[in-house]
């Protein structure tokens, strides 16, 4: 985001501001999510949200359009990180290193070592689908509708429900559940 | 394998049309194998649930040093206190002897620019060749804050979520000399340091 500064006018920032809002809060938290998970360092993510919800309002300031307006989000997020290709997909194929306090129940310390041991293999098994699943499969869980997916990569609503469909099948039968 | 098999994700998702959501309903109830295949993608879809929460959490939360809010806070007190002194002390003229080298676009004001209300509006319209002509030479030393929007700006003219990162720096009798303001989303302020 280095180098921008506020030159948008004051009279069109008032009107938009609420909008960007809520979906700044809506959506910091998933798209943050969503680009850790593909590969960026905390750094680069936060970056990657800053500058898209700066886009964003440039978009509704200059009256673009408004539908599908979370998969429009993630497009731009999803481009400026592939535009990292430095450290896009980095992540996959380093062991993934979770801290004891991101496992939610940790009634024992077996339960503890068995879920860090299930987040691992789920790595793997990550690591071992095409880009196109894994990229659907992220998008999913940060919670957008095939719709959104669809919108954000730039491919046909029954696509994503085929890909989204064998990428879910493929961690089941290599995640052993 | 059964033939509903392929839409069970979809109707997981909610993703099918009112009918087709129906229809794989009245069928679980039914098969047992499609029952079995659905629990399974369904602790798939809740194991990445977890396993992305884990990784936001070895990469993000961990990264950000304890004293870093305080640290904040103290610079935040910091640059209040050289607002105050710079908005509050009588104008009078004073050359700016800094030069340009930036080609961003920084909002710079010198202190013998600056008078008390009206902030917004004359950051705006200052001529852009005007800007470019000072230049940001910080002197030693430099603190660099994050400071709400809406203590700079009327009520609605900036979106809630963005603040902005000051960059101060003083002279040698300790008055604030320069100020640049660069705009951040708040919730992602990152420790920088000056270049």
């Amino acid at each position: 985001m280095s180098g921008d500064s506020l030159v948008l006018p004051l009279s069109r920032l008032g009107s938009r501001a609420c909008e960007v809002s809520t979906l700044y809060r809506e959506l910091r938290e998933p798209l943050l999510r969503y680009l850790v998970c593909l590969g960026l360092s905390s750094d680069e993510a936060q970056d990657v949200v800053q500058d898209t919800f700066l886009s964003l309002h440039r978009h509704l300031a200059s009256g673009g359009p408004q539908d599908n307006i979370r998969g429009w989000v993630f497009r731009v997020a999803h481009n400026q990180a592939r535009n990292r290709q430095g450290s896009y997909h980095r992540r996959f194929g380093e062991p993934l290193d979770v801290e004891d306090n991101a496992i939610v129940d940790q009634n024992t310390p077996e339960h503890v070592v068995l879920e860090k041991e299930k987040l691992r293999r789920l790595d793997k098994a990550l690591d071992r689908l095409s880009t196109s699943e894994r990229e659907c499969l992220l998008m999913r869980a940060a919670g957008l509708r095939y719709r959104e997916i669809g919108q954000a990569l730039g491919i046909p609503v029954s696509t994503v429900g085929d890909t989204v469909e064998r990428a879910i099948r493929k961690l089941t039968e290599t995640f052993h559940v | 394998m059964c033939e509903y098999s392929r839409k069970l994700i979809a109707w997981l998702d909610r993703e099918l049309a009112d009918d087709e959501m129906t229809d794989v309903q009245r069928h679980l109830g039914e098969c047992f194998a499609c029952r079995t295949r659905l629990a399974k993608y369904e602790q798939v879809s809740k194991a990445l649930d977890s396993y992305c929460a884990a990784v936001v959490e070895a990469n993000v939360h961990t990264r950000r040093p304890s004293w870093v809010p305080t640290l904040s806070l103290v610079a935040a007190a910091a640059v209040a206190s050289a607002f105050a002194i710079v908005l509050l002390r009588p104008h009078k003229e004073q050359p700016v002897s800094v030069r340009p080298v930036v080609a961003a676009q920084p909002v710079v004001v010198p202190e013998a620019t600056r008078a008390p209300g009206k902030v917004a509006n004359r950051q705006r319209s200052r001529p852009r060749a005007a800007a470019q002509t000072v230049n940001w030479q910080p002197a030693e030393p430099v603190i660099q804050v994050a400071i709400p929007a809406e203590s700079m700006f009327p009520p609605g003219a900036i979106p809630e979520g963005v603040s902005f990162t000051a960059d101060v720096s003083f002279g040698p009798d300790g008055s604030a000399q320069q100020i640049r303001l660069r705009p951040r989303l708040i919730g992602f302020e990152r420790r920088t340091t000056q270049p």
